[in-house]
């Protein structure tokens, strides 16, 4: 887009290099590559401009060009090469300053080895062979003695590397380690969305926010987190559409919306409630959408609680060509009709609101109620005025606010994931998602909800590359390995438990929920072997017993694709390794064959890292099935290419074709089989009553209203009801990325270096600290330290942290010594890796601040 | 011709990418940052001011303004600091002496100075050896004045040059070209059709200062809603 009238040599300069493209190493792209010299200028530089995607563990996806001269990065630039020009120029400060971790002094040079005790002595510095025999060695005689199982791997978010992570899950899976998902992990995945739709996660891609009329947002900074797709929010804001933000914070983004709603922490799911009553009340809904769409109509025993399914209904049977993993249940019409799971076809006159007597094929007859009339009956206690008691919401802004939403499509809800990294964050998902689902915001252009955190999805199916001829993988949610087992649990818990741990992309044993439990599981022994690949030197490093420098995106080649970003792309070498760094493919294949002979055949053999990544890609691409159908690597080293998609002109809108075409729900959430998230939602309907024994006893089978803290904190210590009353909500900052970047010389100068922590000013004063006073945010579990931001903005008793930081900043303390790993049992209902998992609630956690100097 | 810039305030998120991508295309050393990104009102970025509900939280990128009355040429004793024919203030390093007169009568407090070499400072927070970052060649204007080398000489004054080594070429400059709010707009004030005079006519741009009389050729939209 030609912004200006003065840049006739810009133009002619294009006109002259568009022939050639802007092709990958090729000097000549704009900017600073650009082969003329300036005004003056002796010579000109000899710049080479390679087009990669920025890789840290973030949804952005950003295409990059990082601009080289003699095998040296110089600067780093957006691409800006997105055939849709509202995507351009995508990247942040982060990514344009990656510079400083290429070539900063955590660089590691060359593999380590320690020889004394981690966590206290000094790595040793060794060849490759000797610590990838060291590493193979002892990975054979823990296998030996305690079973493969016992080993576990973590290799981070798949979406932002699928060749070199692909290679980890590849050996993995070959040697038969456990894998840990990440998704849960990270405590990332919202479980309403497979409680509700039965998907692992949905979200609108960026650019349709400018076709929302409303977007209300819960919890979500989207100014902080999502800095490439944020201005879409602005835009469509100066379109026409309300923006709302629900937050206990006053945010950035709240400061850019036309309406901020305080509220107290965690109280989301009262608000939803009582905005979903104000619907049903005034019969606001889209009656239609929730017959077709909906397990409402449904009829449920009122005895029990349960589903009532066609077959245990006189006259009534499930039909024939029901698949295992789907049920026919039953809706009343002044008969009683068994529901074809996979037909959204009920008759629009079925009864929504009256209670049923159903005879049963035993002879018994039942009292049934269709969900809807139980949810109503649910909805009754969550009156205006009792929302605003639970709140803080007034009662005449919930009302009105109920009506806008009601009235205007389409509806686009945000939730946060610091919002729903808590205990009961499934709960606030349902809750939220019943608005959606109510008024018919789904399922087309602008509307539905939205999560937007972590790279979770695999967007193609990876199989042949991740899980080599379709072997048995093992799986273990990491707060397993933290909590110990459960009786509930459906995962298989290994009988000698984990013994070593085998990591990259990651950094657990400073940024992971009680990462100093992982510690002290090292220097006890308990973890006898840890082994960690990245590219710098982190805190995790100091812990194992080896570590194996890796590289980053700027020194390798890898496929790309995130779930907020429709595009694939590539990573691709702008320069050689800095130091002894490699590629993880080609430290899986060192590792492959040294654990076993045979195993090495697995990561082509005889090419170079780089080769063999493309190789991996080629086999992905064309087993991938149909959203990357007729997509080759020539094509993706010119540039991104926007992956297929069942929406015209694929775009990126969930449940288009249920919605569309009347197809059952889930969609199919790669990489599993339909059949194992199919089984989340048997109706094939979207299900707001669960009727698992385990929600029926948790008094969840509908989406209720529980405040924080009750089943987790204080159920752990009832004195924490009195001694901890500030909310620890760990946040993220503009400047990292999680951990990534927490050591950039840029961006700690732009935050002087220091950790901060953001206190009410009420609460400040009540605590006698003032805005720079040093501050102890603490509980039980531990303690962290950082400078007091009285800020306005903030909550009532809420401590904000900005997460990330490495304990080198903390005086050694990782910030997440304070959380728990609270399992909730309701995510043990099924155990399918990172899509029904137990999953890290962050900010479910209790703490009290003091000022430094303070008396203890 | 007359360079200038609009920054749309309404469309800044205070993400302080610009701020990066000046500093990297433009070598600046640890501790020196030519533009900033600042939450107005308050000591600490992306912070509220007000109390209670009325809150506020606005941001506010600051480099050169790039003054026609420019108060940092008129006290330099040497002519270092001269506005080229296109209107861009810059600074000849190798005529600056170091004095800092310019930086005592910027009003903006956007000229940064070389106590340190550059080199030092580099290998002082642990760069790779000999790593430099930035746009790697010297770059003289017609006059053959040196107004852009990637390790400064100690001692010398540094600011904004409107990237001089990017749009002596035609060329947008760095903060313009990174911003992922296309905030920033970059053109000729001298051409009524440009963008840059169409948003100063149409949405009641203002200048920093204004009533000091610098003239600043760098201009702000305001924010189409209150921030509340």
């Amino acid at each position: 887009m030609k912004k200006d009238k003065f840049r006739l040599t810009r133009r002619q300069f294009l006109n002259a290099t568009a022939a050639a493209g802007v092709l990958i190493g090729t000097s000549g792209a704009v900017g600073f590559a650009k082969s003329a010299a300036a005004e003056g200028e002796d010579t000109a530089p000899n710049l080479k401009t390679v087009r990669t995607t920025c890789s840290p563990n973030c949804t952005g996806a950003c295409g990059l060009n990082a601009i080289v001269e003699d095998n040296e990065i110089k600067a780093i630039e957006q691409a800006a090469d997105y055939p849709e020009s509202e995507y351009n120029p995508r990247g942040c400060l982060k990514g344009l300053s990656m510079m400083n971790l290429v070539y900063g002094p955590d660089r590691l040079k060359t593999p380590l080895i320690q020889k004394g005790k981690p966590g206290s002595d000094e790595l040793q510095p060794s060849t490759w062979d000797e610590a990838l025999d060291f590493t193979a060695k002892r990975l054979k005689e823990i296998a030996e003695k305690y079973g493969p199982e016992s080993i576990g791997v973590a290799f981070q978010v798949g979406g932002t590397g699928y060749v070199q992570k692909g290679a980890v899950s590849r050996l993995a899976t070959l040697a038969g380690w456990n894998i840990h998902h990440a998704y849960d992990q990270n405590g990332d995945l919202p479980m309403f969305w497979p409680m509700t739709f039965g998907v692992q996660s949905e979200e609108l891609e960026p650019r349709e926010w400018l076709n929302s009329r409303y977007i209300a947002i819960f919890g979500s900074n989207i100014m902080a987190t999502r800095l490439p797709d944020a201005h879409f929010l602005v835009e469509a804001r100066n379109r026409g559409a309300k923006i709302v933000v629900f937050d206990p914070n006053f945010s950035p983004t709240a400061a850019k919306a036309d309406e901020w709603v305080p509220l107290n922490v965690s109280s989301d799911g009262a608000v939803a409630l009582g905005i979903s009553k104000v619907i049903v009340d005034e019969k606001l809904y889209d009656e239609a959408f929730i017959k077709t769409f909906t397990d409402l109509p449904l009829l449920i025993r009122t005895d029990n609680g349960k589903r009532i399914k066609a077959e245990e209904v006189q006259d009534l049977s499930k039909p024939a060509d029901v698949p295992a993993y789907r049920e026919s249940y039953v809706a009343y019409n002044g008969q009683f009709i068994a529901i074809h799971p996979e037909k959204l076809d009920l008759p629009l006159d079925i009864t929504l609101e009256s209670e049923v007597e159903v005879p049963l094929k035993s002879g018994e007859k039942v009292k049934a109620k269709p969900a809807f009339l139980l949810l109503k009956e649910s909805l009754e206690k969550y009156t205006p005025e009792e929302v605003e008691k639970e709140s803080g919401v007034k009662k005449d802004t919930l009302v009105r606010i109920a009506h806008e939403m009601a009235a205007t499509k389409p509806l686009h809800i945000v939730y946060g994931a610091s919002n729903y990294q808590w205990y009961h964050g499934d709960l606030k998902g349902r809750a939220l998602a019943l608005i959606n689902v109510l008024t018919g915001n789904l399922g087309q252009s602008g509307s539905g909800i939205s999560t937007y955190a972590g790279q979770y999805r695999i967007r193609l199916k990876v199989a042949e590359w991740w899980v080599p001829e379709g072997r048995k993988q093992n799986w273990l949610p990491f707060l397993y390995m933290l909590n110990g087992p459960t009786k509930t649990m459906k995962a298989k818990y290994p009988k000698n438990g984990i013994k070593a741990l085998i990591f990259g992309w990651g950094n657990p044993f400073d940024q992971h929920n009680m990462s100093n439990i992982l510690r002290s599981k090292v220097e006890s022994g308990e973890l006898e072997l840890v082994v960690t690949m990245d590219f710098q030197m982190t805190t995790s490093c100091k812990y194992s017993h080896v570590v194996l420098p890796a590289v980053t995106w700027y020194e390798k080649t890898d496929l790309v694709a995130t779930p907020v970003h429709p595009y694939l792309q590539l990573q691709q070498p702008a320069i050689t390794p800095v130091y002894e760094g490699k590629p993880e493919l080609w430290i899986m294949r060192e590792l492959a064959k040294r654990l076993n002979p045979e195993f090495e055949k697995y990561f082509y053999p005889g090419l170079d890292a780089d080769q063999a990544a493309e190789e991996a890609i080629k086999l992905m691409l064309s087993t991938g099935g149909p959203t990357v159908e007729g997509i080759t690597l020539e094509q993706l080293k010119k540039g991104p290419v926007r992956l297929k998609s069942e929406v015209p002109g694929n775009r990126q809108i969930p449940f288009y074709e249920q919605v569309q075409y009347k197809k059952p729900f889930p969609p199919v959430s790669l990489p599993v089989k339909l059949e194992q998230t199919a089984q989340f939602v048997k109706s094939g309907r979207i299900e707001f009553y669960k009727d698992e024994d385990i929600f029926l006893q948790a008094g969840e089978a509908l989406p209720v209203h529980k405040p924080p803290f009750e089943e987790s904190e204080y159920a752990l210590n009832p004195q924490a009801r009195e001694k901890y009353t500030f909310s620890y909500i760990t946040r993220n900052a503009i400047y990292r990325v999680h951990s990534t970047h927490s050591n950039n010389i840029w961006m700690n100068e732009l935050q002087e270096s220091k950790p901060h922590v953001w206190l009410n000013p009420e609460d400040a004063s009540e605590k006698g600290i003032q805005d720079g006073d040093e501050v102890e945010i603490y509980n039980d579990r531990g303690t962290v330290t950082a400078f007091a931001i009285v800020d306005p903005g903030a909550g009532r008793k809420v401590a904000v942290f900005e997460e990330g930081w490495w304990n080198r900043y903390l005086k050694g303390a990782s910030y997440n010594s304070l959380t728990y790993p609270f399992i909730k049992p309701t995510h043990e209902v099924y155990f399918v890796p990172g899509m029904w998992a137990p999953n890290t609630a962050w900010n479910e956690c209790l703490c009290d601040v003091r000022k430094v100097s303070d008396d203890r | 011709m007359r360079l200038g810039m609009v920054i749309d305030l309404d469309k800044c998120i205070g993400c302080r990418t610009c701020t990066v991508a000046c500093k990297s295309h433009n070598a600046q050393p640890p501790g020196t940052w030519w533009n900033r990104v600042f939450t107005p009102g308050s000591s600490h970025h992306q912070t509220a001011i007000g109390e209670g509900e009325h809150l506020q939280m606005s941001f506010l990128p600051v480099s050169c303004q790039m003054c026609d009355n420019a108060p940092c040429q008129k006290v330099c004793p040497v002519g270092a600091t001269y506005t080229d024919e296109r209107g861009v203030v810059l600074v000849n390093y190798d005529r600056c002496i170091g004095c800092r007169y310019c930086i005592a009568a910027c009003p903006y407090n956007v000229r940064q100075f070389n106590w340190e070499d550059p080199r030092k400072a580099k290998e002082r927070v642990g760069y790779k050896e000999d790593y430099d970052y930035g746009y790697p060649t010297d770059v003289r204007d017609k006059q053959g004045q040196l107004v852009y080398t990637p390790n400064r000489p100690q001692g010398v004054v540094e600011k904004c040059t409107f990237c001089f080594q990017y749009t002596s070429k035609g060329e947008d400059p760095a903060c313009v070209r990174s911003c992922p709010s296309k905030a920033r707009i970059f053109g000729d004030l001298d051409d009524p059709d440009s963008e840059v005079s169409r948003l100063i006519r149409d949405r009641q741009a203002f200048r920093l200062k204004e009533e000091l009389g610098t003239k600043p050729k760098v201009y702000y939209l305001p924010a189409s809603k209150p921030n509340r």
